[in-house]
């Protein structure tokens, strides 16, 4: 880390944007007047309904596209297209970035499952042999040995996720951004991916997930942020205080009410938005 | 109607033969003799055999490499009825029609016919000529079949390397090769679709319009994709020249198998 910023207060600042304002092709905005400061070893959460640019920000902390207008720091340097020509900031950057895709069909782009795990460390110059021992630590804990020498066409969703993981994983990143990371995924999937956070978290990475799903918001959030439809974030705070806030949930299409069977009779109430959970059983 | 079918039954065939042929790899992970060995040895004792069979004057040399091939076919746990579907259908394709002429060449006459007053004389030398052709035809047909069949597709593409063929063109092909299923899927889903929402009683005009959307909308996919794959490959530390994995190990059973080709090649 101490080639980042300053002091210790910098040291301590991951990601600060201030004002940042984005738009694809120059008229269909994205972003408007965000302003955040990520620290390190923070587990932090977006919500918000499709379209509230929860994907654009991601991409932009990762340094795939660049604010409009406005500034993104990392450790106090600012993240612009001229700083990743610079090959060793570029390389050191990745290498302390992971970005895991909402798509794994874009994330896992090799023939084969292991060239696809192996990619990201071949790419940052990571010893082979360095590479060989955290594969195997990293196939064990996913259990995904058995989907090493598959073409990647082959794998049902959740085994893509699986290695899409895997795959920003081995890279060892000390900030792991996550967009949708259990969309579309089966009950016990999504908890091996929130125990693997919880984990990547207690041994000191900062977690920076876009998620729809309100129930792992409580788990993988010290900080949520709210994107409204406004695209800018309309509240932060703790998991508690968001999901107690009923009335910002329902506004920003978070929670929606409708009738439904439950314990044999019918009834009104507010829903999460993911997979019809109830949230609010009395 | 019957257009319609013919139009769907088309689509079908294509995109099966696509997944049948190109995307199955059922013979490749078998473990037989051939899917054993290291790639590269492979390719290079494959590459010496089609270019004995390519300088072979004579048939018996051909007959051997052909019977040669077939007995490899069995050691490697492959079905001949497949193998000999997929090699034949070359045959008449690439060389019969081809080899033909050359049966009525000059030379000692061996028998003769008239069609529309026209005479046709098959000759000795001729008959020769052709059977050498259509034998050497086979023969390479065969060992390059027997290669595909029992080479994982992007372990062929790796050892591309060895052509010193640069990288960036091997890693492009292998992202085709990976990305094509996944349209392949879109095109029968988007063809499903069609098909759930019109039926099957669509004009020749209106099924012209469907079609062109179609390929405009899997264009507009091809590019999306194209600009995200690239964002993931950059996240990733991606700079211009991919590095990859080269994991190929040659073994005891590598060596002995080139000693054996390249005795079979100073015999025959």
């Amino acid at each position: 880390m101490a080639d980042y910023g300053g002091g210790n207060y910098m040291d301590n600042i991951v990601f600060e944007l201030k004002d940042v304002y984005f738009s694809y092709l120059g008229k269909f905005p994205a972003l408007c007047g965000l302003d955040i400061k990520i620290n390190r070893g923070q587990k932090i959460s977006i919500i918000g309904a499709n379209g509230s640019g929860k994907s654009t920000f991601l991409q932009m902390l990762d340094g795939l596209i660049f604010a409009d207008k406005g500034s993104v720091s990392f450790y106090g340097q600012q993240l612009n297209e001229k700083k990743f020509n610079d090959c060793k900031f570029s390389q050191d950057f990745r290498s302390k970035v992971g970005f895991i895709f909402q798509n794994s069909d874009v994330q896992l782009f090799c023939p084969t499952v292991k060239e696809d795990i192996v990619f990201g460390p071949l790419q940052l110059g990571v010893e082979k042999d360095q590479i060989k021992k955290r594969l195997e630590k990293l196939c064990a804990a996913l259990k995904i040995e058995e989907l090493l020498e598959r073409p990647v066409y082959q794998l049902s969703i959740g085994e893509k996720r699986k290695v899409a993981i895997a795959s920003t994983l081995i890279i060892d990143p000390q900030i792991l951004i996550l967009d949708e990371p259990t969309a579309g995924l089966d009950p016990l999937t999504t908890r091996n991916i929130v125990d693997l956070l919880i984990e990547e978290n207690n041994a000191g990475k900062t977690i920076i997930t876009a998620t729809h799903d309100l129930h792992i918001v409580d788990e993988v959030s010290d900080i949520v942020y709210v994107f409204g439809q406004q695209r800018s974030v309309v509240k932060s705070g703790t998991a508690a205080d968001i999901l107690n806030d009923l009335a910002l949930l329902q506004e920003n299409n978070l929670v929606h009410i409708h009738s439904h069977r439950h314990k044999g009779r019918v009834h009104i109430h507010p829903h999460l938005h993911s997979g019809h959970y109830v949230d609010d059983h009395q | 109607m019957r257009s319609n079918n013919f139009v769907e039954r088309s689509i079908a065939g294509m995109l099966f033969f696509l997944k049948d042929t190109i995307f199955s790899e059922e013979c490749a992970l078998r473990k037989g003799f051939l899917q054993s060995l290291d790639p590269r040895v492979k390719i290079a004792s494959f590459f010496l055999f089609i270019l004995q069979a390519l300088l072979s004057g004579s048939i018996r040399p051909l007959l051997f490499l052909y019977a040669f091939s077939l007995c490899l076919v069995l050691i490697s746990r492959i079905n001949l009825g497949l193998f000999l579907r997929r090699t034949w259908i070359f045959i008449p394709l690439f060389s019969l029609f081809i080899a033909l002429p050359a049966v009525f060449g000059p030379g000692e006459a061996l028998f003769s016919w008239h069609i529309l007053g026209i005479g046709f004389v098959a000759t000795r030398q001729g008959l020769g000529a052709a059977a050498i052709f259509v034998a050497r035809v086979i023969t390479c047909v065969s060992f390059v079949v027997l290669l595909s069949l029992t080479t994982k597709h992007f372990e062929l593409l790796k050892v591309l390397r060895i052509f010193k063929i640069p990288q960036i063109f091997i890693t492009i092909l292998g992202m085709c090769y990976r990305y094509i299923y996944l349209f392949i899927g879109i095109i029968q889903n988007a063809y499903l679709a069609i098909k759930s929402r019109i039926g099957v009683g669509v004009k020749y005009r209106q099924g012209q319009d469907i079609v062109g959307w179609h390929i405009v909308s899997l264009w507009e996919r091809s590019v999306g994709l194209n600009e995200e794959v690239y964002k993931a490959m950059l996240s990733r530390g991606y700079q211009g020249e991919p590095v990859v994995w080269n994991d190929f190990k040659t073994r005891g059973r590598d060596y002995f198998w080139l000693t054996t080709v390249v005795a079979i090649i100073w015999i025959i």
